[in-house]
């Protein structure tokens, strides 16, 4: 199944799906981790075919359970980081983010000792350090809990409305979605089914009561 | 440039923070401390159990160990760059590059402007680095226990055979941390990861001189080699084919002769020109690896 | 004890269907088939040398020739047991890790631990199928080993050969479990997986490598190709005497080699085989007398460390290990 999908810059896009429908593929397609094998993307004007380290410079990655290097503190691990995406100087940088993040006092740590929250809000901050154009983050509430949910969305939108970020998320999360997303695609077996803004999206089905009715309406089923 | 450099140095970094790699380096380089002492015991005990035969009239042979090079006291030390080495840099190798396949943090490497190659290069450059660290400390302490047990301190003779001895130390070394890199990149298990080059290095090291030359697994490990029997047949023949693959002992041949081993006779070039081909064909094979290979999990 | 058997018979299922497990094996057997062919090969070179040489003599008109070399069956199997002292302990040690590792790994480590299961019974079980998968694999090397000696060796074999390799092989068998259950000890002890694993690599790299091979270097004997007595013209008796002015030094020399067990097991396998001259072709019995001490040292050894990894086994360790 082909996939056709325009993502405004700005936007703070949900991909929606079931377990298995592409969601995280389509992730690493976009993200140049996995190579096509036919068709193409272009992601902030760099096509993932034609010019994967162009795309690789505008964009940040949040995969699902992000892990870093356990025995190196969370200074050692975001320096490393930084500098691969090109900073040469880049504690001021992490200092900043760890800032924005609310992080700080943790510098000399070992990410080992991270909790659960902990380690998501540092997958945050080494996929920002960059400032990239699109951030990409793959199911980015798996594990955390109540608070640690409310913290990462109020941290999305605030990167979405402060720095113009543009945020590619995938979730199976309906109720997030309709706290953080400014539009919404519904992938069922690789095929999007649905793509609308989620202004649209309720409005167009006002029988039905929440997001997760009209998930359903869409007649988006798990493969059994 | 700044991929290689900041992997080299997150590589070198890594190391130092694993507990494990640091007990394995410190074993080595206190096998290599004690290295010169040994010798110097054992040869001081022999000097006396010669002079107590030549004085009970049992023999008229001259000494054999009489105007030895001061390096006969290092020669243990070529026989643990073959075991301990070997395995330091194996087990360096494979985590170098299952770090990342095993926490999954290859994606947020690969997901930046990073070349795959620059990025294997710069992990290699660091476990040259900390392989030539170990190596360069190493020779001090050799140098510096060999001075002390002469009464001198060594020559630049002597002096520069210890560091061509590093420099062929380190060539066999990374040949193996590049073996290691290669399973660790390869393999679906880190217990794979790991056994492979393991069994590859005994193979190599005990199976391939027992097939080509007769010589027993055990006897590999003295630093004298064994009279063995060869003769005209299929020995030669099988040696001459296994020969070039049995890398150790081509290393335990070039190291034994600029150690001045009286026991080794003839050029060096030619084990010396094998372990640099190794070298150069494992660098090779390893920077050749694909980014799906990178980032692939394992079955664990 | 049911519980026992049940971790013990799963164990032995995982192993029948772990491929790398077939792999290390038929490594091992197919070391100990090349060892075999190499002593044969080297023992009908050493015959066509003293065939040549008698021819020679027998030409030169001379009657006296020195006596030919004789063919020991079991000695040819001395690189094999120099393999199974090496390799074989190496891959214990990963048969023991794999143990621990795979529960964790793919996360039934929980469901086994959340039954009722008795203190004892998932070490306990685990060492008995392990045990059981050596005894297998020791009867199925000394199969190949002796079919080895008969076929590729043509030695002709006898029943007290039959008796000496099966002796060797009970010494093999409680090698191996000595190194599996130090590694499903260390394993379970350790914080994190791989620790377990590299941990009891530098124990094997210190036990079976390093002090044997000090102890080897610091023979006199070793210092010179061909052996410092045989370069001095001495004979046996002269150097027992010489030798017994430097007991210390042999002390100290032979103290660090018994410090490893792996010298234990070489010991007992050399006298009962008769690899070691000295006991080649003496009566069983004498061999049993004389070789008491290390029998007795080996298997206290196997038994520490079975014990060692049924008392470091527990749900606290085997719960805060992760991978």
């Amino acid at each position: 199944m082909g996939l056709t999908l325009n993502v405004p810059a700005g936007e703070v896009f949900g991909l929606l799906g079931h377990n298995g429908a592409g969601k995280t593929t389509t992730v690493n397609l976009l993200t140049t981790l996995l190579e096509p094998s036919s068709g193409d993307a272009t992601i902030n004007g760099h096509s993932v075919t034609a010019d994967a380290a162009g795309v690789r410079r505008s964009i940040g990655y949040l995969p699902e359970n992000v892990q870093f290097y356990d025995d190196l503190t969370l200074l050692e691990n975001l320096r490393f980081f930084a500098r691969l995406s090109g900073l040469r100087r880049p504690d001021a940088r992490i200092r900043d983010v760890l800032s924005f993040l609310d992080f700080e006092g943790h510098d000399n740590q070992k990410i080992g000792m991270f909790s659960k929250g902990m380690r998501q809000r540092v997958g945050i901050a080494q996929a920002v350090l960059h400032e990239p154009a699109v951030l990409f983050l793959d199911e980015p509430t798996s594990g955390l809990d109540p608070e640690g949910v409310r913290t990462l969305r109020e941290t999305i939108v605030r990167l979405n409305r402060e720095f113009g970020m543009t945020v590619f998320m995938n979730t199976h999360l309906l109720s997030e979605v309709t706290k953080t997303c400014t539009s919404i695609g519904i992938l069922n077996h690789g095929a999007l089914v649905h793509h609308d803004s989620l202004a649209n999206t309720l409005a167009a089905f006002p029988a039905e009561d929440s997001l997760e009715d009209i998930y359903f309406r869409l007649d988006v089923t798990s493969p059994s | 440039m700044t991929t290689l450099l900041t992997s080299a140095r997150h590589e070198v970094l890594c190391i130092l923070r694993a507990g494990v790699a640091l007990l394995l380096l410190a074993v080595f380089l206190c096998m290599v401390s004690l290295s010169s002492v040994i010798g110097w015991i054992t040869n001081t005990t022999v000097t006396r159990v010669y002079e107590k035969v030549l004085t009970d009239g049992l023999t008229t042979a001259p000494n054999p160990f009489t105007a030895v090079s001061p390096l006969y006291y290092a020669r243990n030390s070529v026989i643990y760059v073959v075991l301990i080495g070997a395995l330091l840099a194996i087990v360096l190798g494979v985590q170098s590059t299952l770090r990342d396949r095993k926490s999954t943090t290859s994606d947020l490497v690969l997901s930046r402007p990073v070349n795959t190659i620059s990025r294997l290069a710069g992990t290699l450059v660091g476990l040259g680095v900390v392989i030539a660290a170990v190596l360069l400390l190493s020779t001090v302490i050799s140098w510096g226990s060999i001075s002390i047990i002469v009464g001198a301190p060594l020559g630049p003779d002597p002096s520069l055979r210890l560091a061509v001895f590093a420099a062929l130390s380190w060539a066999l070394m990374m040949i193996f941390a590049l073996l290691g890199m290669l399973t660790g990149l390869h393999s679906r298990k880190e217990t794979t990861a790991l056994l492979v080059p393991f069994v590859v290095w005994s193979a190599v090291t005990f199976v391939l001189p027992q097939i080509g030359a007769n010589a027993r697994p055990v006897a590999l490990l003295n630093p004298v080699p064994a009279l063995i029997t060869t003769g005209t047949n299929s020995f030669d023949l099988v040696g001459a084919i296994t020969g070039p693959f049995a890398i150790t002992e081509q290393f335990k041949r070039a190291a034994g002769i600029a150690l001045q081993d009286e026991s080794l006779t003839g050029s060096p070039t030619a084990s010396i020109v094998l372990l640099g081909a190794f070298l150069m064909a494992m660098t090779w094979i390893v920077l050749a690896t694909s980014r799906r290979q990178l980032r692939s999990g394992l079955n664990e | 004890m049911s519980d026992t058997w049940t971790v013990a018979g799963k164990e032995l299922l995982d192993l029948r269907r772990d491929r790398l497990f077939a792999i290390l094996i038929a490594f091992l057997a197919v070391a100990t088939l090349i060892s075999v062919a190499v002593a044969s090969a080297d023992f009908r070179n050493q015959q066509g040398a003293y065939n040549l040489y008698v021819a020679n003599l027998v030409k030169s008109g001379t009657s006296i020739a020195p006596a030919a070399p004789q063919l020991f069956p079991l000695k040819l199997l001395r690189g094999g047991i120099e393999y199974l002292e090496i390799l074989g302990a190496l891959f214990a040690i990963v048969l023991g890790y794999e143990t621990i590792a795979k529960e964790k790994h793919r996360g039934t480590l929980a469901l086994v631990l959340s039954r009722p299961l008795g203190r004892f019974s998932f070490a306990g079980g685990k060492m008995l199928g392990l045990s059981i998968a050596w005894l297998g694999v020791v009867s199925a090397l000394t199969v190949v080993s002796l079919l080895a000696v008969v076929t590729i060796g043509q030695a002709p074999i006898r029943g007290s050969d039959v008796a000496r390799l099966l002796v060797s092989s009970g010494f093999a068998w409680l090698y191996l479990v000595f190194w599996t259950a130090l590694t499903v000890g260390l394993t379970a002890l350790s914080t994190r997986l791989s620790t377990g694993l590299i941990l009891a690599l530098i124990i094997w790299l210190a036990f079976v490598l390093i002090i044997p091979q000090i102890g080897d270097t610091m023979d006199p004997d070793n210092q010179v190709p061909g052996g410092l007595f045989a370069t001095l013209r001495i004979k046996k008796p002269d150097e027992l005497a010489v030798l017994a002015q430097f007991s210390a030094f042999d002390g100290i020399r032979n103290g660090l080699e018994v410090s490893s067990v792996t010298k234990h097991f070489e010991r007992l396998t050399f006298a009962f085989l008769g690899i070691k001259d000295q006991y080649n072709q003496q009566p069983l019995g004498l061999v049993w007398v004389a070789m008491l001490p290390y029998s007795i040292t080996l298997t206290a050894a196997t038994f520490a460390s079975v014990v060692f990894a049924a008392l470091a086994t527990t749900r606290r360790t085997l719960q805060r290990t992760h991978s």
